[in-house]
């Protein structure tokens, strides 16, 4: 994520243009040429980003200010967009306090998992490879909207989950199609695609020092305190790289939602998250502005839980060069 | 970095030139979408038009066929077809509409023509003398009409259904629809149903603004009047959420848990998935049904007003228009005519668009038809001359009130809000929807 400058002094020779045909032992013109070349190798990122990245988002925030139905000329409305999502919207609160009550649950949840399989990974012998990738391929698959749509299946009344409880003597009659708990299954449906997290956790056990563990063995410690004293700290720092991704992928949530509820965000606006609601704000009512608006502050928002996740890691989170 | 590589330095600085310009023009490409796709010119002598549509394979393949009839009779025109499913077409179009690359003619639904041709996208067609209406009738003719400009012309006509499983009614001893029926005699039939098969009457018809405005119309009231306006208020809306609930708290309807499930297809609706004797849809979606139920399927009427004014309607299943921004006015318009009128296009083209709003071509066809399209064909037969006209096209707004009408019926569905609640709630979304 960290790209740097490709080279300070580029700056001060705009244009790149040379002269062809440079001697190769002349030094100054040799660099310039490599030079040349790596904003052409660059270039189409930085084209990319600019056209692709910055100019859309420039775009959106301008139109978050606007009324704008794609057909004609966005109308220039000030503030009203965001006036009208905090003071005139139910269901944008709605929106967002679901989708807060989901980042809440299936993040921790989630990340528990992956580290619960992690660690169970850690310290298979044989099948290893196996397991590892039986328990990722769910991440693989789980975004698709065809898992989404067995999950429904699955969830569905008489899916085969609701059959399941019925022969138990549990009569769900679906989950899905239920205001208390389709958001769960939802939820379920990213706590079961741990498999991303726990591949990093897995890098991370693999880098603790096994000195620490004989050393704490030595001293005593058992099971738990060992898993408490040293793999938890020692682990932090990939906690909380974890715990930022997942966090702000949460924020975003779209795609299961979308498929479970059929794209309404239902039953009663249950699973309407924020960028189901903005969706349908865009692409349903035509209020390309308000969802604009939308947009932008979940950009903020997604910002402000981000600074905060950093600023409470100073606490937590344990870096070993530190000392 | 250093240079490792000897043959970096030896090729050649106009290569990395050529190469780069290669890239920087591809990329440009792809980000236009402007190089050699997507640009209706001529091509050689010929004129390109683009047509597309929404639908399914069964009709892609009789379009293909009309629109080869088409590209026979004028050699000088070459059509380009494409179809998708309905909303990723909606979508599309609307996107492709935004950045003035609509197709030169293209399949419009009913909620959509106010938005496009009061934004300027739509070519008035009624001064075309290419196109022919004739044989449409004026009542039909009419849903195409903005303010009073022709700016669509429908391609076929479909109407409210109450389906069910005729087998089904009899085991439970409940007479078969009439035609003049009202909504009680439907509400008792549902009742009587419920209690003598053990499941829900019918799909609980209280989730979709489509049969609300149905039962409007059976008390005198319109969803919109004629200037866009709203035609109803709070406590219309509430007594029909509080009439449909009534009757799905005490099961003579589908409850809450499947009702929040209807998307419109066959599949996820209550009588669609066994779960209910009858089922409320538009004749020309009835072949999912047909499919799921077997030959016990029977259509009849929505059930009208308190004193027999009928509720339903003939409504466009679809309308085609031109772009404003064809290069190529016309030739599309010629196609536009050539699909509505062309007595050998409507063979081809048969009823994979509704029945056909053209009389004749109606009439033509009607006696090769077998099966269900017989059946869709006999019951709107019977509603000749028995509806009222069709409302004029719905505001623009009118696309996202239908997904907030079923939004707020939920939550009365599973008793989160009262009716009366909800209606109001409704109509301060419609408030802000319709607002110019």
């Amino acid at each position: 994520m960290n790209v740097e400058a490709p080279d300070q002094r580029l700056s001060e020779k705009p244009g790149v243009e040379r002269p062809a045909g440079a001697p190769k032992t002349e030094g100054t013109r040799r660099k310039g040429k490599r030079e040349g070349a790596a904003w052409v190798f660059l270039s189409p990122w930085l084209l990319g980003a600019a056209v692709l990245t910055l100019t859309p988002m420039l775009a959106s925030l301008y139109l978050s200010f606007t009324e704008y139905d794609l057909f004609t000329a966005p109308k220039w409305v000030g503030l009203d967009n965001y006036v009208h999502m905090f003071t005139q919207d139910p269901r944008y609160w709605r929106s967002a306090v679901n989708t807060l009550v989901y980042v809440l649950v299936a993040v921790p949840l989630q990340l528990a998992f992956a580290l619960a399989a992690a660690l169970a990974l850690n310290s298979i012998g044989r099948g290893k490879g196996f397991y590892r990738s039986a328990f990722y391929a769910p991440s693989l698959l789980g975004a698709s909207m065809s898992i989404a749509l067995v999950w429904r299946a699955l969830f569905n009344d008489g899916g085969t989950v609701d059959d399941l409880l019925s022969s138990i003597g549990v009569n769900m009659g679906g989950w899905v199609n239920q205001p208390g708990w389709a958001l769960l299954v939802v939820a379920l449906l990213t706590i079961w695609q741990f498999g991303a997290p726990m591949v990093i956790f897995l890098a991370g056990l693999q880098q603790v020092p096994g000195e620490l563990y004989e050393a704490a063995e030595v001293d005593g410690a058992g099971r738990l305190r060992r898993f408490r004293s040293v793999t938890l700290p020692m682990l932090s720092p990939v906690l909380f790289f974890n715990l930022v991704l997942q966090t702000i992928q949460a924020f975003q949530v779209f795609t299961p939602a979308f498929t479970v509820s059929g794209g309404r965000g239902g039953p009663a606006d249950s699973t309407l998250f924020y960028t189901l609601y903005l969706y349908d704000r865009g692409f349903t009512a035509s209020h390309m502005g308000y969802a604009a608006a939308m947009a932008w502050v979940l950009l903020v928002v997604i910002g402000i839980v981000t600074a905060l996740l950093f600023r409470s890691s100073r606490s937590w989170v344990f870096y070993n060069d530190k000392g | 970095m250093p240079d490792t590589s000897p043959k970096s330095r030896t090729l050649p600085r106009t290569g990395i030139k050529a190469s780069a310009l290669t890239f920087a023009v591809l990329t440009l490409c792809g980000l236009l979408a402007g190089c050699g796709a997507g640009t209706s010119g001529s091509a050689g002598d010929k004129v390109e038009l683009q047509f597309s549509w929404w639908g399914n394979a069964d009709r892609a393949a009789a379009t293909n066929e009309a629109v080869d009839l088409f590209e026979r009779r004028h050699p000088n025109i070459e059509v380009q077809t494409s179809f998708s499913s309905y909303n990723s077409y909606i979508q599309k179009l609307a996107t492709q509409a935004a950045g003035g690359n609509a197709p030169d003619v293209m399949q419009l639904d009913y909620r959509q023509i106010s938005q496009y041709a009061s934004s300027g996208l739509l070519l008035p067609l009624g001064d075309r003398p290419e196109v022919s209406t004739e044989k449409v009738g004026s009542g039909m003719l009419r849903t195409g009409q903005v303010r009073g400009t022709q700016y669509a012309i429908p391609m076929g006509r479909t109407s409210q259904v109450l389906v069910y499983d005729s087998a089904e009614w009899q085991r439970a001893g409940v007479s078969e629809p009439r035609l003049d029926w009202t909504w009680q005699d439907w509400s008792a039939a549902m009742r009587e149903l419920n209690e003598n098969t053990d499941q829900a009457g019918s799909t609980d018809p209280g989730w979709s603004e489509d049969w609300f405005e149905v039962w409007l119309r059976g008390r005198g009231k319109s969803l919109y009047t004629d200037s866009g306006e709203l035609g109803f208020d709070k406590s219309d809306l509430a007594k029909f959420w509080s009439f449909t609930n009534e009757l799905s708290q005490r099961g003579a309807v589908s409850p809450a848990r499947q009702t929040t499930q209807i998307d419109g297809s066959a599949a996820n609706m209550p009588f669609g998935r066994g779960n209910a004797a009858s089922g409320i849809t538009w004749d020309s979606a009835v072949g999912g049904f047909q499919a799921l139920i077997g030959d016990s399927l029977r259509l009849a009427p929505l059930p009208s007003g308190p004193d027999g004014t009928p509720g339903q309607y003939f409504k466009p299943s679809m309308l085609v228009g031109v772009s404003a921004n064809s290069p190529h006015p016309e030739e599309a318009a010629q196609l536009v005519d050539f699909l509505i009128n062309d007595p050998k296009a409507g063979d081809v083209l048969g009823v994979s668009r509704g029945m056909p709003v053209n009389q004749d071509i109606r009439e033509n066809i009607t006696p090769s038809l077998s099966g269900l399209d017989e059946r869709i064909a006999d019951f709107q037969q019977r509603l000749e001359g028995k509806l009222l006209d069709p409302p004029s096209a719905p505001p623009a707004g009118d696309l996202a009130l239908q997904t907030t009408f079923q939004r707020d019926y939920d939550h009365v569905g599973f008793e989160l809000r009262s009716p009366r609640r909800m209606a109001e709630q409704f109509l301060t979304s419609v408030r802000s929807e319709l607002q110019p």
